[in-house]
């Protein structure tokens, strides 16, 4: 028979997977939406000598979205070019502390980055930028683009609680892919 | 505390963070931050962090990053390696050395769209290791050619790297790429002539294939045909001015999702693999280029590039000896790191040194990436080799270095001939708009 009572936090672990599957996916999406954006907009100017309205405008700041929620999904899965030299001749424990002290590092270094960002998303409110051709206002897009950067700020802190307490729990992308 | 000790200061941290795996790019915006920070104060510093990050993931230009790594994803998801060995396969396995010379062949191309020398190695490692040791070829001579044909995605466009080297020193995305074309091509002919070479010295040691029917031959082109086409469409494109650099990525990859639906090799599981293989690897690139963009005001206010230029100058060496030692530093960090946290972290110290001693920005681009390329094969530490042996169990590090060697030596040869001639690296961007 097979016991399917769950193990403790097993439930909680679930729910925070499909919170990481929730932001790999919408990172996953503008990356998308942006190569289309540039196709459409490139057959409309070439064969049909005609553009879409703010698509120049409009496809940098979807590229910093998918830069940014591409950031959350790459720190979680530990993705980040990283220097192994010291990491591959240590001893399991010893890579597990280095784990955590570089995932400490990038925690701390992210939060800087989200704090000086929302006032960079303020400053575009107060000063109204909008649009080229639409005159729409560029604030939300940018903020779309900075809730990418606090959820690398939960990703990466549930990375830490993970390589402390739940290492198995932990799934890294490995290093040279076979891509047939 | 003097600029010159805090610059002195911030280098050390900076290494000793690296070391402890602190991603590289964080590492350089920490220590870039903190450095400006005790200089200017932690009021600008603060705010250069916002106002760079938000800067560089918005630049229209940079896009081309993502989207080259998007086609390159979605084609390699779509099984073109293995169709691309068996075309090369069929066309060249009569010979002997022939698996060789397809593995290379295959490697170029595959490399050239998927963009990751790293990737290609391990990719080949699966496909055309098994099959060259079923024909009876060597262990080390199946992995050291797949190592070395692995290296050739950094200098066939769209290379990455060389488009993270252009955004670095401002040079034309598009005329980069095109600088890559007739070096990766010389680096592809002269490693299939390397294996002609190795037959005609020992030629008991790789064993011919049967020649196969032209009907079978016309059958394997056939299923590589389409994505090379739409490679051609893309670099032409780019090169005869009808698209940017942007637009050709973001073609390339529309197009390639579009050939991959038709073929039916692209099922929504492998779209969202490539989507999200694509995003993970731009956003690493995109971490490091905001790391280094930081790192580079650091630099610019402790006025390091020009000291190390002043230094390098009056060595009195003369311009080639300082550019063999840039080259040797750069074999000797080649042990230490990758190409891509290679370039970033050291071409805005030595951009300046080389605009000085008046070399040809496009030439160097593609001398520091073969340079780097060479690191990853080099021994002791080859990153390509360490992929071949996670894939390749039952091979041991001395065989695949054994193996490597030949090519090693013809990168070094092939180093000097573009040393000599810069205008095969530079014939093709002078001939763009």
């Amino acid at each position: 028979m097979v016991d399917a009572t769950p193990r403790p936090g097993q439930g909680a672990r679930s729910a925070m997977d499909r919170f990481i599957d929730a932001i790999e996916w919408c990172a996953a999406t503008f990356v998308g939406i942006v190569a289309l954006n540039i196709f459409i907009a490139v057959v409309l100017r070439k064969f049909f000598s005609t553009s879409i309205p703010d698509s120049y405008d409009i496809g940098k700041m979807l590229l910093g979205t998918l830069i940014f929620w591409g950031i959350a999904a790459t720190s979680y899965r530990g993705g980040h070019i990283t220097v192994d030299l010291v990491w591959a001749a240590a001893s399991p424990r010893h890579k597990r502390w280095i784990d955590v002290f570089a995932t400490l590092v990038l925690l701390f270094v992210v939060t800087v980055q989200t704090v000086m960002l929302f006032d960079k998303v303020r400053v575009t409110y107060v000063d109204h930028v909008l649009t080229y051709d639409l005159n729409i206002p560029t604030w939300p897009f940018f903020a779309v683009a900075w809730l990418g950067d606090v959820s690398a700020v939960l990703l990466i802190a549930i990375r830490t609680y993970r390589l402390v307490f739940q290492p198995q729990a932990l799934h890294d992308a490995p290093q040279g892919k076979v891509v047939e | 505390m003097s600029n010159d000790a805090i610059a002195i200061t911030g280098f050390v941290v900076l290494f000793v963070l690296m070391l402890l795996r602190v991603p590289v790019g964080m590492a350089m915006g920490l220590v870039g931050v903190t450095g400006y920070s005790w200089i200017v104060g932690p009021g600008p510093a603060l705010k250069l962090v916002g106002q760079t990050s938000m800067r560089t993931v918005t630049d229209y230009t940079f896009g081309v990053i993502p989207m080259f790594m998007l086609m390159g994803a979605f084609v390699s998801v779509s099984g073109l390696s293995r169709e691309m060995f068996r075309c090369a396969d069929a066309f060249a396995g009569h010979l002997r050395g022939g698996l060789g010379i397809a593995t290379v062949v295959a490697c170029g191309g595959f490399a050239a769209i998927c963009g990751s020398s790293v990737a290609t190695a391990a990719t080949f490692a699966a496909v055309a290791y098994p099959e060259m040791r079923r024909f009876g070829y060597p262990q080390s001579f199946s992995t050291g050619v797949i190592a070395a044909g692995g290296t050739l995605g950094a200098m066939l466009p769209p290379s990455t790297v060389l488009a993270v080297y252009a955004i670095l020193t401002q040079q034309d995305i598009g005329k980069l790429f095109m600088a890559g074309v007739l070096p990766g091509l010389l680096a592809l002919l002269m490693y299939v002539l390397t294996i002609a070479l190795i037959v005609r010295v020992r030629p008991g040691l790789l064993p011919a294939g049967e020649p196969r029917p032209w009907r079978e031959r016309l059958a394997a082109l056939r299923l590589v045909w389409a994505p090379l086409a739409l490679f051609v469409f893309v670099i032409g494109g780019l090169y005869g001015g009808f698209f940017t650099p942007t637009e050709a990525g973001g073609v390339g990859a529309s197009g390639a999702f579009i050939l991959g639906v038709l073929r039916r090799t692209l099922d929504r599981a492998k779209t969202r693999e490539a989507l999200l293989q694509a995003t993970r690897t731009a956003a690493a690139v995109f971490t490091v280029l905001i790391g280094a963009l930081l790192f580079g005001y650091f630099l610019t206010i402790t006025q390091t590039p020009q000291k190390l230029t002043e230094f390098l100058t009056g060595l009195g060496v003369g311009r080639y000896g300082v550019l063999a030692l840039i080259m040797l530093m750069y074999l000797l960090l080649g042990c230490l790191m990758d190409a891509m946290a290679m370039i970033i972290l050291t071409v805005p110290i030595i951009f300046p040194v080389i605009t000085t001693l008046g070399f040809d920005p496009i030439w160097f681009g593609v001398i520091i990436v073969m340079t780097v390329e060479l690191g990853l094969i080099h021994p002791p530490v080859g990153m390509n080799v360490f992929v071949i042996k996670s894939v390749v169990k039952d091979v041991s590090f001395t065989t695949i270095f054994k193996g490597v060697l030949p090519f090693v030596a013809t990168d070094i040869l092939r180093l000097i001939i573009l040393i000599a001639l810069p205008i095969i690296a530079l014939y093709l961007p002078s001939r763009m708009g």
